[in-house]
């Protein structure tokens, strides 16, 4: 399974653990989607926090997505919900490590 | 050495801020419902007076500091007592004390929540204690008609009157620091605390999902004396720069949730 692939998959299944084990140690996790709506851009680095950071919006359903279409093998769309305020996203692997782990993950509104 | 009251030492956050200013060797009074030195429900305004009274009376040359940590959480079934207890009775300790403060330039910590930054709150609660808070009754009969079951409405009357507990810090520093008395709030995450220890297991895995950076892969929740070290600093001449701040105590929890708030 490709990397764009299990990171959908992960959000999919609301996989936390799974979700920050994508990343390497200091990967980045950039978020532009919140903007406009009630919460902040998401700007988060590492692994353990990526985890910890969607452990909590999982949870509280804070954030969730939808109608996933992967495009290549950087990039995938979905509706995105931030606690039911929708937005239409693309999300972009720019850069990977050479085991195939995500050094930097954008999401911007499509 | 100084003269500190503390409210709710008698457990949690308050023991261990008390333990922590006497081992400096300051004279320590515990106001709480319990095993207090003075024993008075803060949640009633008949207890808030006796409770002003009495340390009035024990206090007549003023206090260093004033210590408010006394407070019960969203998951204790009685929306009205997190509101009194919580905010109304955190609020006139302070204020039918403050003579007591100005008498020796003293300070004041008041012990906020980490929830407050997270969204789920009653803002319009948090508006009426602020803007309306001379008005104890009715606001505590509206809470009174909100559903006292539900675990996530006690989270949200609870999250609001921290909210307002921590902006009516705010609002009011400026006016007691030109006057002497420096005023600050501590935000603490989730502590181990009789609080926390009793509660359900649908508010437990709540509980770890707001998770603690600095107890990274250990389950584990603060330590109560994590805040109180941070509560006895602030209570200090070393932190005589500090006036106005809501602190967060929390082991990076905000900063984990809340990474472009940096004001």
């Amino acid at each position: 399974m490709k990397t764009i692939e299990k990171y959908i998959e992960a959000l999919e299944n609301k996989d936390f653990e799974g979700l920050g084990n994508l990343f390497t140690r200091d990967g980045h996790y950039c978020d532009y989607c919140p903007n406009g709506t009630p919460q902040h851009e998401y700007h988060l680095y590492g692994k353990e926090a990526i985890s910890m950071f969607f452990r909590n919006k999982f949870l509280f359903r804070q954030y969730s997505i939808l109608e996933p279409v992967i495009l290549n093998d950087r990039q995938a769309e979905f509706i995105a919900s931030f606690g039911g305020y929708n937005v239409m996203a693309i999300a972009s692997l720019q850069q990977l490590s050479s085991d195939g782990h995500i050094r930097r993950l954008t999401v911007r509104l499509k | 050495m100084g003269v500190f009251a503390v409210t709710g030492g008698s457990g949690g956050i308050g023991a261990r801020t008390v333990m922590l200013l006497k081992n400096k060797g300051h004279e320590t009074i515990n106001l709480d419902w319990k095993k207090g030195d003075i024993q008075s429900d803060l949640s009633t305004p008949e207890g808030r007076q006796e409770a002003i009274d009495e340390l009035h009376a024990l206090c007549p040359e003023g206090l260093d500091g004033l210590i408010c940590c006394a407070g019960v959480s969203g998951a204790c079934g009685d929306l009205r007592r997190i509101v009194s207890l919580n905010f109304f009775g955190t609020i006139s300790l302070i204020k039918g004390n403050y003579d007591l403060l100005l008498k020796k330039g003293g300070t004041c910590v008041v012990t906020t929540s980490n929830t407050i930054s997270q969204g789920n709150l009653r803002m319009d609660l948090a508006d009426l204690l602020n803007n309306n808070n001379d008005d104890e009754q009715r606001i505590l009969n509206l809470v009174g008609r909100l559903d006292q079951t539900s675990l996530s409405v006690g989270d949200s009357v609870y999250a609001a009157a921290k909210y307002a507990l921590a902006r009516w810090v705010r609002r009011h520093s400026a006016s007691y620091a030109a006057n002497g008395v420096r005023i600050n709030a501590v935000a603490p995450g989730n502590v181990n605390t009789a609080m926390t220890a009793t509660m359900s297991t649908n508010a437990k895995m709540a509980l770890n999902a707001l998770p603690i950076p600095t107890k990274y892969g250990k389950e584990t929740l603060m330590d109560p004396e994590e805040v109180a070290q941070v509560i006895v600093f602030l209570s200090s001449p070393e932190a005589r720069g500090i006036n106005g701040v809501i602190l967060f105590v929390d082991g990076g929890t905000d900063a984990l949730l809340n990474t472009e708030k940096v004001y």
